[in-house]
């Protein structure tokens, strides 16, 4: 009988669905693990870290780290670096890519597929291989020590032009043929109607470049003069004495660190993933 | 216009202008500071430099040296092995946990945020957290494996045989959720009618995955599997606090070895003919990857 | 070599061009990178200096370092010191590209393990005129601090700090074994008889449950190396020319000891420094040999802990020391110099060591402070003088001695622990590597 069979469907499928809870919910804490360490970790007290046997759970609770975590470090400057610089570098770098992204998927010019080459090569160089001479190149022009100089050099990036090219390519043309069939400039079409249409796309590259320089710690450390003009993991990493890691204020001042990207990504996940949804993108 | 004999001439047209004028700031970026640095580090592989008297020349001695050094041969071979299994995991794993997670279920949205959270931390620190974690004596996981009856005797990361796949383990759950994210967006943008299309016409799940969802997310597969290659070829992180590219150098890679020919052992010249050997197999690889997607791109 | 024509040359020849510009281009560039000759110039006595001082005292040290710091600076005005502490790693990286720039440090500390390298490469002047004025009071210095920073006959730097080792012992496992908590091991052969009572594996899955000591193998302060001194041996002779790795004394210290922990497991096989302290930390090794730095830690911990000498050797009771010395790069000036051996000269003074010691823990780098510390016991132990001046650094004033010890000797020995290869085979190898590097 029909309803009988619906019955047994809904019932099979709300198993499946409770099992995937299940399921899911033994993945996330597997994948959670080191982070839920870190978590934890902050909140012991530092002879409670290193003991046996070792327990998750703190055995006693201390708020003690968070709070020398601002004295031991300049903190609240190496916040304020690293908003700038991960901020300025994300917003600039989303802009001058998906202008170049632009030009590549959309406007046929001579010399494109050479550029495109150059941007995929570009794309699999190691930082290890242009970090002394890119160093040597800014000391030369005197911009080393500097902000401009640290910024400068990344506020444009290889991936984000191959990511944007490939998610432009998947737009359909036919709001931009009728725009440009209308006499619309080619900013103009940019502008209003792929960057709209983009801001998917663009909210993950975001996310990506954001999180990237948010825990660089190379390059800041080298370009700065010192470490309070350098950015957050540059301070972490004085936890890490030769001999002895402080491991209860290295994960607390991690934990504070990480506000502010896992606060990024909660923001956009919903509209990231509703944008997919309802955009034009078959 | 064009010349007495009627041969076009060229001419460079508004478009190619405004084209240019698009790529204009990324590609001064770019070639002053990627690409430059990129060909003086070539300049610098012909080159004796240690970074504090100048450059001197020793045309292709490095190179020489390099493919006739033990070391450079087993970086090059952990770089391979650890490229050739962590690539195609990590895009397959992806794949399975954006098509488990493309159902509704209730707390899908945590477990989505858990997979994703170590794209964002920082993986220098969480790799102290692994470290720490698989410590022998006093590690959470190694005692609860002890209970469970797996003893270890050593230490898996002073283990020569599981050294490997323990860093292996680690870039392949930094970097799943990322491409999660990906084939996610891509199965939310295949349309509901061809699925439905497809279960009518009585293919199962498995028959409607290959054939209809398969193909409609090569798009994403190529993107995904292009920049897992990439991100494998350069690993580095994890690996330097979790091994140090030990125990006696079974988890060394091209980019530690280049590492530690310029900064330990200030090598630059050396360290930069090593680049650019890894940057010519990257773009080898990567150009063959790139190709055989480029055939199967799907066109709106 | 023939010219193939291709129809798209044009393009290509601009590119081959542009790269060729970008290459001379960098050429001429790099010919103005690098290099720094000393400037000399006079000294200015009455020119009020700052100097930048690179250290990388991070952790719990670095307050310690600080204090001392700011009573130099308060003790007078004419030279103020600004520490730029950051990571070790770090610092070595920093201090090359410095090098290259112009705005590098007036003061860098540096291990004496990696001091040979950079001053081989010219990174460093030498300092004898330091250790000439007697105003500076170096002979109280301890000897094996003042020359690790030896290299080719010069002195290339003066003392921050030496960390000696001693022995750990917990005396609670020694007496959960039976044996007396204040009679710990004085030889080679007092520690074996100890070991199967130490060593313990109650449940007998193979794996200890405790070990009798925890002795590191890697990123660690040496801790088989002294062994191989008490034996006879060495890595390297006396005058930096000879492997000394494939000797007879070296070969009866490395079997003896890869014998006691492979087959009696004495220890465990593959520690790292930090998992060899953690083992000690949470009481499952009833015996370390690390430095100083591990006191606060393992009092936090509530172990009940002794400390004494190392055992000694069949020839020789040798302690391993750490030293890190404080260096002035070649490009600084006359003044420049000057004013950072008032420093040197403050921060190894009676006052300084005192400070220094009371804080960090670290014995104080002269033998006649020890006994004013009062807020600190340790520094009197690791400072007594049967210690420090019996104590050696590892591969002073060798330029090859980090190459040697983290790519010959570290993997022979991890080799030798992990069975693949005897001790002969493996470091008779190994010591045909070490004379290839001594002889570049």
């Amino acid at each position: 009988m029909a309803t009988t069979r619906k019955h047994r469907y809904t019932s099979t499928q709300s198993i499946i669905k409770w099992l995937s809870t299940f399921a899911g919910i033994v993945i996330a804490l597997a994948v959670l693990l080191p982070v839920i360490w870190m978590v934890f970790t902050a909140f012991k007290p530092e002879s409670d870290i290193v003991s046996y046997p070792p327990t998750l759970w703190p055995r006693e609770l201390t708020f003690e780290h968070f709070g020398a975590v601002w004295d031991r470090i300049p903190f609240a400057r190496l916040y304020v670096n690293t908003i700038i610089f991960a901020g300025t570098v994300t917003v600039v770098s989303l802009l001058f890519d998906s202008m170049a992204a632009y030009a590549l998927a959309r406007l046929e010019f001579r010399g494109r597929s050479l550029v495109l080459i150059l941007i995929l090569i570009l794309l699999m160089l190691p930082f290890q291989v242009t970090l002394i001479p890119l160093y040597d190149l800014l000391n030369s022009a005197g911009l080393t020590n500097t902000l401009p100089g640290l910024i400068i050099p990344r506020i444009t990036n290889a991936f984000g032009i191959f990511f944007l090219r490939q998610f432009f390519l998947s737009l359909p043309k036919d709001l931009e043929e009728a725009a440009r069939v209308d006499g619309a400039s080619e900013w103009r079409i940019y502008s209003r109607i792929i960057m709209p249409l983009a801001k998917p796309a663009l909210l993950t590259l975001g996310l990506f470049h954001f999180q990237y320089n948010w825990n660089d710690l190379l390059w800041p450390l080298i370009m700065s003069a010192d470490v309070s003009s350098a950015t957050l993991p540059a301070g972490l990493a004085l936890f890490m004495g030769q001999h002895v890691v402080e491991y209860g204020l290295l994960m607390a001042g991690s934990l504070l660190s990480l506000l502010p990207v896992v606060a990024f990504f909660l923001i956009i996940q919903r509209s990231f993933v509703a944008g997919i949804a309802t955009t034009g993108l078959k | 216009m064009t010349t007495l004999q009627g041969a076009p001439r060229r001419r460079v047209s508004r478009k190619a202008v405004t084209a240019w004028l698009f790529l204009a700031p990324s590609l001064l970026v770019l070639v002053a500071f990627t690409l430059y640095p990129m060909i003086q580090a070539g300049y610098l592989s012909l080159t004796d430099y240690n970074l504090i008297r100048a450059a001197e020349w020793v045309g292709l001695d490095n190179y020489v040296e390099l493919f006739a050094d033990p070391a450079f041969w087993n970086a090059f071979w952990n770089t391979v092995l650890y490229a050739a299994v962590v690539t195609p995991v990590t895009v397959v794993l992806a794949l399975m946990l954006a098509v488990f997670l493309d159902r509704q279920f209730v707390g899908r949205a945590f477990v989505r945020t858990s997979i994703f959270l170590p794209f964002i931390v920082s993986l220098g620190i969480i790799a102290i957290a692994w470290t720490f974690l698989l410590d022998p004596n006093i590690g959470l996981l190694s005692y609860w494996l002890s209970q469970a009856g797996f003893v270890a005797e050593q230490g898996i990361l002073s283990d020569p045989r599981w050294a490997m796949p323990a860093v292996m383990f680690v870039g392949v759950w930094k970097n799943v959720g990322f491409y999660m994210v990906i084939y996610l967006a891509g199965l939310q943008s295949i349309p509901e009618e061809l699925r439905e299309a497809a279960r009518l016409d009585g293919a199962n799940a498995w028959q409607r995955f290959r054939n209809v969802t398969l193909p409609l997310l090569s798009n994403q597969t190529m993107l995904v599997s292009v920049m897992a290659l990439i991100a494998t070829l350069q690993a580095f992180d994890q690996i330097y606090v979790m091994t140090h590219g030990g125990p006696f150098f079974r988890t060394e890679t091209l980019v530690m070895l280049i590492y530690r020919q310029g900064f330990q052992e200030l090598r630059f010249g050396y360290g930069a003919a090593i680049s650019w050997v890894l940057l010519i197999f990257v773009l080898l690889f990567s150009m063959i990857q790139y190709l055989f997607f480029q055939r199967r791109q799907v066109k709106y | 070599m023939k010219r193939h024509h291709s129809v798209r040359r044009s393009r290509r020849s601009v590119f081959i061009a542009g790269a060729a510009v970008t290459a001379t281009l960098a050429l001429v560039l790099s010919g103005c990178t690098g290099g720094g000759a000393p400037s000399g110039g006079a000294n200015d006595p009455d020119a009020k200096v700052t100097l930048d001082f690179w250290n990388g005292f991070t952790g719990p040290d670095g307050p310690a370092l600080q204090k001392v710091v700011d009573d130099f600076n308060a003790s007078q005005d004419r030279v103020t010191v600004k520490t730029n502490i950051m990571p070790w790693d770090t610092l070595y990286q920093k201090v090359l590209t410095a090098a290259a720039g112009n705005s590098g440090p007036d003061i860098v500390a540096m291990s004496a393990s990696r001091l040979p390298q950079y001053i081989d490469e010219g990174l460093y002047q030498p300092l004898d005129d330091y250790y000439e004025n007697a105003d500076f009071e170096s002979e109280a210095l301890a000897t094996a601090a003042v020359d690790a920073s030896m290299y080719d006959g010069q002195n290339y730097g003066v003392p921050v700090n030496i960390a000696t080792m001693l022995m750990y012992y917990n005396k609670d496992l020694f007496t959960a074994a039976g044996l007396d908590p204040e009679k710990p091991p004085t030889t080679w052969d007092e520690f074996a008889d100890m070991v199967p009572k130490l060593t313990v594996d109650e449940n007998g899955d193979g794996k200890p449950e405790q070990y009798a000591i925890a002795l590191a193998d890697h990123e660690t302060v040496p801790m088989y190396q002294p062994f191989l001194w008490n034996a006879g041996g060495g890595i390297v002779s006396a005058d930096g020319k000879t492997s000394e790795l494939g000797s007879e004394g070296s070969l009866e210290a490395l079997n003896f000891w890869v014998d006691l922990v492979r087959e009696q497991k004495a220890s465990p096989v593959g520690l790292a420094g930090a998992d060899a302290d953690k083992l000690f930390t949470t009481g499952k090794a009833a015996i370390e040999i690390v430095g100083p730095w591990m006191t606060s830690g393992f009092n936090d911990a509530g172990l009940n802990f002794g400390l004494a000498p190392a055992f000694a050797g069949p020839t020789d009771q040798i302690t391993l020391a750490d030293v890190v010395s404080m260096s002035i790069p070649a490009s600084a000036d006359e003044t420049t110099k000057q004013a950072a051996y008032e420093f040197f000269a403050y921060w190894n003074s009676t006052d300084g060591q005192k400070t220094w010691a009371e804080g960090s823990g670290f014995p104080p780098t002269r033998s006649d402070v020890s006994s004013d510390i009062t807020g600190n016991p340790y520094p009197a132990m690791f400072g007594a003088p049967d210690v420090i001046d019996n104590s050696q650094v590892l591969l002073a004033g060798i330029a090859a001695g980090g190459t040697i010890t983290t790519t010959i000797f570290e993997p022979a020995l991890q080799k030798a622990l992990n069975g693949e290869g005897t001790v002969d085979e493996l470091f008779t190898e190994a010591s045909k590597q070490v004379q290839a590097e001594l002889d570049k």
